[in-house]
């Protein structure tokens, strides 16, 4: 965990925003982004990953900057977002180990 | 057990937030998503520093939770509703806690957290004050509890169920995607179990299919065999509490245990088998 947040291998939940990447990728493949509606940040909703089947893979709760941070493996995923008001979003994302993706879900 | 009996909806919790005898309860492992906004009323539980023992990885003991529910003003004849984030995951893991050492009258918001946000329900940070009292816990009941050795027993004989995500019971990915990958332990499932993911049993917005979708899930597309045993699991306990939570509470199968070591421990164990891959 040395180049992630403060994290606890013991648990498993998403905090809100999911565990920033700190330092270098080392050997992660990193999905991240922010979801913003007309240029300000939504920060009450969700950001699920998917895998390539449309499989639910991980959710965290957006942050208060509308970020969200994966760790997922090298290949194609897709992301979605919900938020209140329901509001709905779905782009699709490909991950490198080694690499962090920016994506930016504009709702 | 039925359905009406374990689960409630927004709309209850709205209608019931006042009543003296329901207490709310907010179980997260983040718990900073309480400190930033909660329904009115509900007490905070903290998935590690509240359940889990502080030293020896195992729960608090049956006076670790007397202390803990007397503390949080929770008496035996309280009904207590549990909700939280990651999809109710921690809070079905706390009810399961709550059945574990005897507590029955306990329900799970449909949909937690979530659902609560999406719709723009009411939320506040003030901290509610409840009175201690003197809250008495039954020995654990190890009927819904299961040990690695009977983990191992199951094996080809007995249903078992690996909820976690499809990437995770293949071996590729080692934790749930919104943490780091990198875990001590090898990655893979325990021989002849079946990935039913949990997320399979909710919607979108974390509430639980209805039951005649749980029982075609399960029975008829995983074909898990409703007369056997079963054994639930994932990384570290609480989505299999999740999975628990369906097949014992809401479809009322009588011998559903959750393990509780899960993956970081099976995954660690020395010597024991490994499938890798779709499984069989």
């Amino acid at each position: 965990m040395s180049n992630a947040g403060d994290s606890s291998p013991a648990g498993c939940g998403a905090p809100a925003g999911g565990i920033k990447v700190t330092a270098g990728t080392g050997s992660q493949a990193v999905v991240q982004g922010h979801v913003t509606r007309s240029g300000t940040p939504v920060p009450s909703g969700y950001a699920r990953l998917l895998n390539a089947d449309g499989e639910f893979v991980a959710e965290v709760p957006l942050g208060d900057d509308g970020g969200f941070t994966f760790y997922a493996a090298p290949g194609d995923w897709r992301l979605r977002v919900l938020a209140p008001g329901g509001v709905q979003a779905e782009r699709a994302v490909t991950a490198s180990t080694g690499a962090i993706t920016e994506i930016e879900v504009a709702v | 057990m039925s359905r009406s009996d374990a689960l409630v909806d927004a709309a209850w919790v709205e209608a019931h937030l006042d009543d003296p005898g329901v207490v709310l309860a907010e179980v997260d492992e983040d718990t900073s998503a309480y400190d930033k906004g909660h329904i009115k009323g509900a007490v905070k539980i903290d998935w590690k520093k509240d359940l889990q023992d502080p030293v020896r990885r195992d729960f608090v003991d049956q006076a670790g939770f007397e202390r803990l529910l007397s503390k949080r003003g929770i008496s035996n004849d309280d009904t207590v509703i549990l909700y939280g984030g990651n999809n109710n995951w921690f809070a079905a893991y706390a009810y399961w806690y709550f059945k574990l050492y005897g507590h029955d009258k306990v329900k799970l918001l449909d949909g937690g957290r979530k659902r609560w946000e999406l719709d723009s329900r009411d939320m506040v940070t003030d901290v509610p004050i409840r009175p201690a009292t003197s809250y008495h816990a039954k020995e654990q009941d190890r009927s819904i509890r299961a040990f690695r050795d009977e983990v191992l027993a199951a094996i080809g004989s007995l249903n078992l169920v690996d909820v976690r995500s499809p990437d995770e019971f293949t071996g590729r990915l080692l934790a749930p995607a919104h943490l780091p990958q990198e875990q001590a332990q090898r990655g893979g499932h325990v021989p002849t179990a079946k990935n039913v993911p949990w997320s399979k049993a909710a919607e979108e917005d974390g509430t639980f299919k209805s039951n005649e979708a749980l029982v075609a899930l399960y029975r008829d597309e995983t074909g898990l065999d409703f007369a056997k045993d079963t054994i639930a699991y994932c990384r570290i306990g609480e989505r299999s509490a999740h999975t628990w939570f369906v097949l014992h509470e809401l479809l009322d199968q009588p011998n559903v245990k959750n393990y509780d070591g899960s993956w970081t421990e099976y995954g660690s164990l020395v010597g024991v088998p490994i499938e890798l891959g779709d499984g069989k």
